[in-house]
């Protein structure tokens, strides 16, 4: 692949793919004014990665897979910056229907409980709400579907208790 | 809430995120002309500045040192010659561990699994102890390098045990934290004394990830490692 191939490529890629980035970071990145750094930082090596893409897998996996290890792997660079949490819904902010009040509620509690969890369970966690099949989340963490089953059983149980304990 | 229903909450994410997040703004053209995305640019002028120091510490060090050795050693005080030897040759030690460890991280396959990737990042960072264990090491040095034929035969036993005693306790003490300062001793409560702050954090932060990934990896069944 030459380098003209390789920046179509590139875009091609961004364009179609860029909710992984932008939903990994969301999760990873709590504090607003760095998330872009960390989008920037999972386009470097996206970018750097193409020439060894081996096609035996997805796009979206291999997506994933560079994406997750940089979010996982930013606090290395991140240990001066705050942990302020920006909803979603603070950013955008709208004049609410009563529907949408209670959707939001429930947006933030699910936002609050990813933001809680542990580094890796919260890279299964959002393996898991985009419904990727158990095959595919075993791939892009590397380990087995088993694995995987029980793993998710167990956040989703977390995920059911703290629901409950934030509603109330 | 069902599966159902929480899987669709998340979708609603989605349009969220495009308004908040303009990808746009990262210029993608600009991206994609960058040829070369070296370790060193991304390293803070600190550690630049640490590193470059460290290098000129050893480098001159090494040069005076083997000046003495080849033209002046018989009239050479030795307590110093011994201890800045050792002293040097420490942290000769520590910065090609630190280098070793800079580059392989920078090394490391990003678009490997997740839990393969981690494991070894996070392996690779937690070297840093190897770095402040042989540094640690060398502080027995610092307490006898100035030792001098004088100080036999001039000194009274008062002064000998005020400096015998501090040269034994840093002796006990650099032993003791290099045999100690382990990853294996990392949840008590010395242990996070020592490696408090925010310039330890994110060594403190591998410990932790490392747990995770041993974690995961401790219900894999052999052979069903989606490993590329």
């Amino acid at each position: 692949m030459n380098e003209k191939e390789q920046r179509q490529y590139f875009q091609k890629i961004i364009g179609q793919h860029k909710g992984i980035l932008y939903k990994v970071s969301h999760a990873y990145c709590p504090n607003e004014d760095d998330r872009q750094d960390l989008i920037q930082e999972m386009m470097i090596q996206v970018w750097q990665s193409i020439p060894r893409y081996n096609n035996q897998f997805k796009i979206s996996t291999w997506l994933y897979r560079i994406s997750l290890n940089i979010a996982i792997s930013f606090y290395r660079k991140n240990i001066t910056r705050s942990n302020k949490y920006t909803m979603l819904n603070e950013q955008t902010a709208q004049i609410p229907t009563e529907e949408k009040i209670t959707e939001e509620r429930q947006l933030n509690l699910l936002e609050q409980f990813i933001n809680e969890l542990k580094e890796i369970d919260k890279a299964l966690m959002i393996l898991y709400l985009e419904d990727k099949s158990h095959a595919e989340i075993a791939e892009i963490l590397g380990m087995s579907i088993s694995n995987v089953g029980t793993k998710i059983v167990r956040i989703r149980e977390k995920l059911k208790t703290r629901f409950s304990q934030l509603k109330s | 809430m069902n599966e159902l229903e929480l899987k669709k909450l998340w979708q609603t994410t989605n349009e969220k995120l495009e308004k908040t997040l303009a990808i746009d703004r990262i210029n993608s053209t600009e991206i994609s002309q960058l040829k070369l995305y070296h370790f060193i640019s991304s390293m803070k002028p600190v550690k630049i500045f640490t590193l470059l120091a460290g290098i000129i510490w050893v480098g001159l060090g090494s040069i005076i040192l083997a000046h003495i050795y080849l033209y002046t050693f018989s009239e050479s005080n030795k307590f110093f010659l011994f201890s800045a030897s050792f002293q040097v040759g420490l942290t000769a030690i520590a910065l090609f561990i630190y280098l070793y460890q800079l580059i392989t991280i920078y090394q490391v396959d990003i678009t490997a699994p997740i839990l393969k990737t981690q494991q070894k990042l996070a392996s690779l960072k937690i070297t840093t102890l190897w770095v402040t264990r042989i540094l640690l090491l060398q502080l027995p040095a610092w307490t006898i390098f100035w030792w001098n034929e004088v100080m036999f035969r001039e000194w009274n036993i008062f002064q000998w045990l005020i400096t015998g005693s501090i040269t034994i306790a840093f002796v006990i003490a650099a032993f003791w934290l290099f045999f100690n300062i382990k990853f294996e001793n990392k949840d008590k409560k010395w242990f996070k004394l020592i490696f408090n702050g925010k310039e330890w954090t994110p060594l403190m932060k591998s410990m932790e990830l490392l747990d995770q990934v041993n974690e995961y990896q401790a219900n894999v069944i052999p052979g069903t490692n989606a490993d590329s």
